[in-house]
């Protein structure tokens, strides 16, 4: 099947080698239009004829992948659990004082949770593809929250929450004057 | 291993150091007098001398009632020097003569002897006398000379040399305890006379010689008309005794050194041939005034005879020595005087110009000089009733004035600025009641024009002035350009003193702006200067009340005035036939804005003033929550009463402090102006000691009447003024006064003398109501079951205090200062802080987490906490603090003799910028960094542009 096709190809060719050829092989890239742009951005590849770089679409379904997916999934929603023992270290390391550096550790470690939980929706849309999409949104949010319990624990043991009843004292209005009282010595 | 304990020790002390280090606070040099200023006085004169040693000499020197020997340049008024001696009667100046360069004093009643160098203000010399009241004292000369002075006493006469006080003799006087020796003169011969006098039965004449002070001659001359030489009698011309028998109005003449028995020649006052005929205005005793210009010489023949309050007549003795020639009758005429420069004798005499001129009657001094060698110029020294001294020199002209009753300040207030016209319109805007939109909008389209124009037309004068060379620029405070300041720190001081006289006072400047004498005060009056209505309600005035009372009938007086102008108001004060026992302002205000006064008088009625119908009304709604107290010292007696309806008082309670043991030496209460900020005091772990704020309680300070100093002791009673019920008791065993205390917020200072271990002693006391607020809402002394905790600490203070005040805020947030006022003359300005009983003996975390400063029994004095620098008040007497607009900022009035007002900062100046602010490197850094943006941003999108073209 192939001889006969060569010999067409290659009488072709002389065809159109002769007065008009029949066929005729472009070796430069200037004049191959066929390729359109794309092709003269990529370098100057020479693709094999027949050749697509479009992605040609895996059809067939795995089961290693689906395993995949889930654990990336579950690194996802673990996250925010296995940031808390570094966090641990850091308040540690910090210490109680009001000073700069502490109060920007515990700005960062209050805001990361709730800027997370703020997103939760886009988490979920990352989540999507696992089915314990449910279960692993509700550990992602656990440790959200158990990050920011600990930034309030901090922020407790460094004095910044008004618990106390000192924290108040300030809008303690002084209590209005029932009697009214003057005199003095004997003039 | 070390123990941690001693690990803390250290950061502990350098906690310590450090909060003292940022509390420290001091004036830069280049502040001095910025914010300041001391004015000094002398009070009242007593003698005044012109200094007429060298003709160009501009000194005056005074001896006053404060006893204060003082030099003043007689051209500006200012103070060369001043010498305080000790208050009371140890330091009273009896006498004070001048010869030459040298001021000669008697001190304390005859105790002391001083020669001062006029020159320099230095002391040459001082002599103990002998004891014995002083009598008299002159210069005596011999040859011309005077080299020596005479004092006499009531039983001994001394001569003393001038040069070096030594004494050069001393004499008993013969039957000094019939004999009342009054005089001494000498007229410049070998001889000292001594004149005393037997009321009503004889003159005693004796004569000592200067060499020896051997008796050269005694005599008794008959006088039974004759009571008091002192008053009556003076020496004229060449040793002529001249005196006035009030009784038959006839003058008596006696030649002092006649040989021969004397006699006194009596010449009667009818009989004389004067016009018209002179005439002693009725209960008048006559006085007789001559001079004696040199003690070397016999005084002068002329003589000045006053036979009323205006009337003076000038005689003459003629040469005979018998015979009285009438030169010229002044009437009117208050006062009259000689000076006498070389051969030259003027007579001083003044006379009231119109009538008006009346309410001010010179009261003292007249004192004449002569100061060119042909024509006869002349310099007076007016002393009037109102301490005011004033100097006139020749074309009638006042030099200048000194407000000398400022030495004596009884009390005072200070008194908001008003706005100025612009402010009061745009203040007005607020005030007034909405009508419509579009004249609303009006309005403020006009006031926001006026206050442009105002700020166009500071500009324009700011522009003006700068071409103005910096001296002449000044800003003259007068009563028209007043106004408040942006942060209200400059306000009127209205200072009431003991002579009557009340002053307006610019508290930036110190200059006086208006003043009013008030007449008829008695010297022994008690006044209450009560403020009615502050400048805050604009169309009416403020209002100052001055309660008067005179101590010896009860009766008291209301002066109502205008605290910014002095003006007397029209508003006319109740009449208050019964005496006043004391006054009580209730925050209760009439239609016009006035606080209600209460006057309690011994019935105890009520009298309210202003006692309108809505006044009235409103007392009725409020009687039964008013409550007073009146203290009875004399009596050991404190009680409260309630007013009712019908303005009359039940008694509620009553409190007897038995006299024998124990005598109320004083009481206070709260300052009603006083705002606490915090109503608790934060703990070392977080919670909340609440603090007792009673605005009812009263400290009551009683002294013991034993004064053993193993028995006397002081006591501090906290009383609740409207229940009677005592909060606290402190008594300080083996203590003595004076007791000066402070009295604010939940705490009381007070400071007496330890007996046992001799010093002085603080202590504090502070009342805390707990963890728990009992009533966070409202506060009624009826109910309040639970009694406060009380926490006291003492400690030592290195020096004797003469009186104490703590700083005063706007809104109380700025911690609170003890200004103490020492002996010294300096004004300390000590932290609250320190006196604190929670003060830990052994410091731990939560005492640390507190500032708490560890306790040490002695309290330092740091001189950089002395507020006045080196300007100490003399004898100071009270302090005065008053809050500005700005919280962290309290004004302060020291008075006493002297007059030092300043500001002090006790947290600092948080709320203000510092004066040395650098606004030229702040402002051209940040137009600096404007530009580099702007240049940057510029470059950043050329660059950008450039990129993309690539």
């Amino acid at each position: 099947m192939a001889t006969p096709g060569g010999q067409g190809g290659g009488a072709l060719s002389t065809r159109g080698g002769a007065r008009r050829m029949k066929w005729a092989l472009e070796l430069t890239l200037g004049n191959a239009r066929g390729r359109g742009d794309r092709q003269s951005n990529q370098g100057d590849v020479m693709y094999p004829i027949g050749y697509s770089d479009k992605p040609v679409p895996d059809t067939s379904i795995q089961e290693s992948d689906k395993n995949l997916v889930e654990k990336r999934c579950w690194d996802v929603a673990l996250g925010p659990l296995k940031q808390i023992p570094m966090n641990l270290f850091i308040m540690y390391m910090s210490g109680n004082t009001i000073s700069i550096f502490p109060i920007m550790m515990v700005c960062m470690m209050a805001w990361r949770p709730i800027q997370a939980l703020m997103s939760m929706s886009a988490t979920f849309k990352l989540l999507e593809n696992s089915n314990q999409q449910w279960l692993q949104g509700l550990v992602y949010s656990v440790g959200n929250l158990l990050g920011s319990a600990l930034a309030i624990y901090k922020c407790q043991s460094m004095g910044l929450l008004p618990t106390h009843s000192s924290d108040w004292l300030a809008f303690i209005e002084p209590p209005v004057r029932m009697e009214i009282m003057g005199g003095g010595m004997v003039l | 291993m070390k123990p941690p304990a001693k690990m803390s020790k250290p950061t502990s002390l350098f906690v310590i150091f450090f909060s003292l280090f940022v509390m420290s606070e001091a004036v830069f040099e280049d502040q001095v007098g910025k914010f300041d200023w001391r004015q000094q006085y002398v009070g009242k004169t007593l003698f005044a001398h012109f200094d007429s040693h060298s003709q160009s000499s501009k000194k005056l020197f005074l001896a006053t009632d404060k006893n204060i020997f003082a030099s003043f340049n007689s051209r500006t008024g200012e103070l060369f020097w001043r010498h305080v001696d000790k208050a009371g009667p140890e330091g009273t100046i009896d006498i004070l003569l001048l010869h030459g360069q040298d001021a000669l004093m008697v001190v304390g009643g005859g105790r002391l002897l001083r020669s001062w160098d006029t020159n320099m203000g230095g002391l040459n010399w001082e002599a103990v006398l002998d004891t014995g009241s002083f009598q008299a004292a002159c210069f005596v000369a011999m040859q011309d000379t005077v080299k020596h002075v005479a004092v006499l006493k009531k039983a001994a006469i001394s001569l003393h040399y001038l040069t070096n006080g030594h004494q050069k003799w001393v004499e008993n006087l013969p039957d000094s305890d019939t004999v009342q020796y009054q005089a001494v003169y000498s007229g410049g011969e070998e001889e000292v006379y001594v004149l005393g006098v037997v009321p009503n039965s004889h003159l005693t004449i004796i004569a000592y010689s200067l060499e020896d002070g051997e008796i050269i001659k005694q005599r008794s001359v008959e006088a039974p008309w004759l009571s008091s030489v002192e008053s009556s009698c003076v020496v004229v011309g060449h040793g002529v005794l001249m005196c006035v028998d009030t009784a038959t109005l006839a003058l008596y003449a006696l030649p002092i050194q006649a040989e021969e028995a004397p006699q006194f020649n009596q010449i009667l006052l009818q009989v004389t041939p004067v016009q018209p005929r002179l005439e002693v205005s009725p209960g008048f005793q006559p006085v007789l005034v001559s001079s004696q210009p040199h003690p070397a010489r016999s005084p002068i023949s002329e003589f000045f005879l006053q036979l009323g309050p205006d009337h003076h007549v000038l005689l003459q003795l003629n040469a005979d020595g018998y015979t009285i020639a009438p030169l010229r009758d002044f009437q009117p005429a208050f006062l009259v005087s000689f000076s006498t420069t070389g051969e030259k004798t003027v007579a001083a005499v003044m006379t009231p110009k119109n009538e008006t001129s009346d309410v001010f009657p010179p009261q003292l001094y007249v004192h004449a000089f002569l100061k060119k060698d042909d024509s006869v110029g002349y310099r007076v020294l007016v002393q009037t009733q109102d301490h005011a001294l004033t100097f006139i020199q020749q074309p009638g002209r006042v030099v200048w004035t000194r407000e000398e009753a400022l030495a004596d300040v009884v009390t005072m207030e200070m008194v908001d600025l008003p706005l100025t016209g612009t402010q009061a319109e745009l203040e007005g805007e607020f005030g007034k009641k909405a009508d419509g939109l579009f004249p609303m909008v009006l309005k403020r389209l006009s006031s926001q024009v006026i206050l442009l124009q105002a700020w166009l037309a500071h500009l324009w004068k700011l522009f003006y002035e700068a071409r103005k060379p910096h001296g002449q620029v000044k800003n003259e405070v007068t009563i028209e350009t007043l106004s408040r300041d942006e942060f209200n720190l400059q306000k009127m001081m209205v200072m009431v003193t003991a002579s009557g006289k009340l002053f307006g006072i610019d508290s930036k400047s110190g200059s006086i702006l208006w003043k009013h004498y008030l007449e008829n005060v008695q010297p022994n009056a008690v006044f209450k200067l009560i403020v009615q209505r502050t400048t805050a309600h604009f169309p009416h005035p403020p209002q100052c009340t001055l309660l008067i009372k005179d101590k010896d009938t009860g009766l008291a007086s209301l002066h109502v005035f205008n605290p910014i102008f002095g003006r007397k108001s029209h508003i006319a004060p109740p009449a208050l036939p019964r005496p006043i026992l004391q006054s009580l302002l209730l925050p209760v205000i009439d239609q016009d804005y006035a606080k209600v006064l209460l006057l309690v008088d011994d019935q105890y009625k009520v009298t309210a003033f202003p006692s309108t119908k809505n006044v009235l009304q409103q007392l009725q709604e409020m009687a039964s929550s008013i409550f007073f107290y009146l203290i009875r010292s004399d009596q050991g007696n404190l009680s409260g009463f309630r007013l009712r309806k019908d303005l009359s008082t039940e008694r509620i309670w009553e409190v007897v402090l038995p006299t024998e043991v124990q005598k109320i030496v004083a009481v206070n209460g709260k300052r009603p102006n006083e705002h606490v900020h915090s109503q608790g005091r934060v703990m070392g772990d977080r919670s909340v000691l609440y603090k007792y704020l009673n605005p009812n309680l009263l400290a009551v300070v009683t002294e013991s009447t034993d004064a053993h100093p193993e028995r006397a002791f002081v006591g501090v009673f906290l009383v609740d003024g409207v229940t009677g019920r005592i909060i606290h008791e402190a008594v300080q065993r083996k203590a003595r006064g004076p007791v000066h205390f402070v009295h604010s917020e939940n705490w009381v200072v007070y400071e007496y003398w330890n007996t046992k271990s001799r010093r002085n002693e603080f202590s504090v006391l502070e009342l805390f109501e707990g963890t728990e607020l009992y009533n966070s809402t409202v506060f009624s002394s009826l109910d309040r079951p639970h009694l406060p905790q009380v926490l006291q600490q003492t400690y030592i203070f290195p020096s004797p205090i003469t009186t104490m005040e703590a700083t005063l805020t706007e809104k109380g947030i700025t911690s609170r200062h003890l200004l103490v006022g020492l002996p010294s003359g300096a004004i300390l300005s000590l932290p609250k802080m320190f006196l604190d009983p929670r003060r830990p003996e052994v410091v731990t975390e939560h005492s640390r987490e507190e500032n708490l400063i560890p306790y040490a029994p002695e309290m330092p004095i740091r001189t950089e906490w002395f507020i006045n620098y080196n300007q100490t008040v003399a004898r100071v007497k009270g302090i005065y603090t008053a809050p500005s607009g700005l919280e962290s900022t309290c004004l302060v009035v020291a008075y006493g003799l002297d007059i030092y007002q300043t500001r002090v900062y006790p947290s600092k100046q948080f709320d203000v910028l510092k004066d040395d602010y650098d606004y030229v490197l702040i402002s051209s850094v940040l137009f600096a960094l404007f530009f580099a943006t702007m240049i940057s941003k510029r470059l950043a999108q050329v660059k950008l542009l450039n990129r993309a073209w690539r």
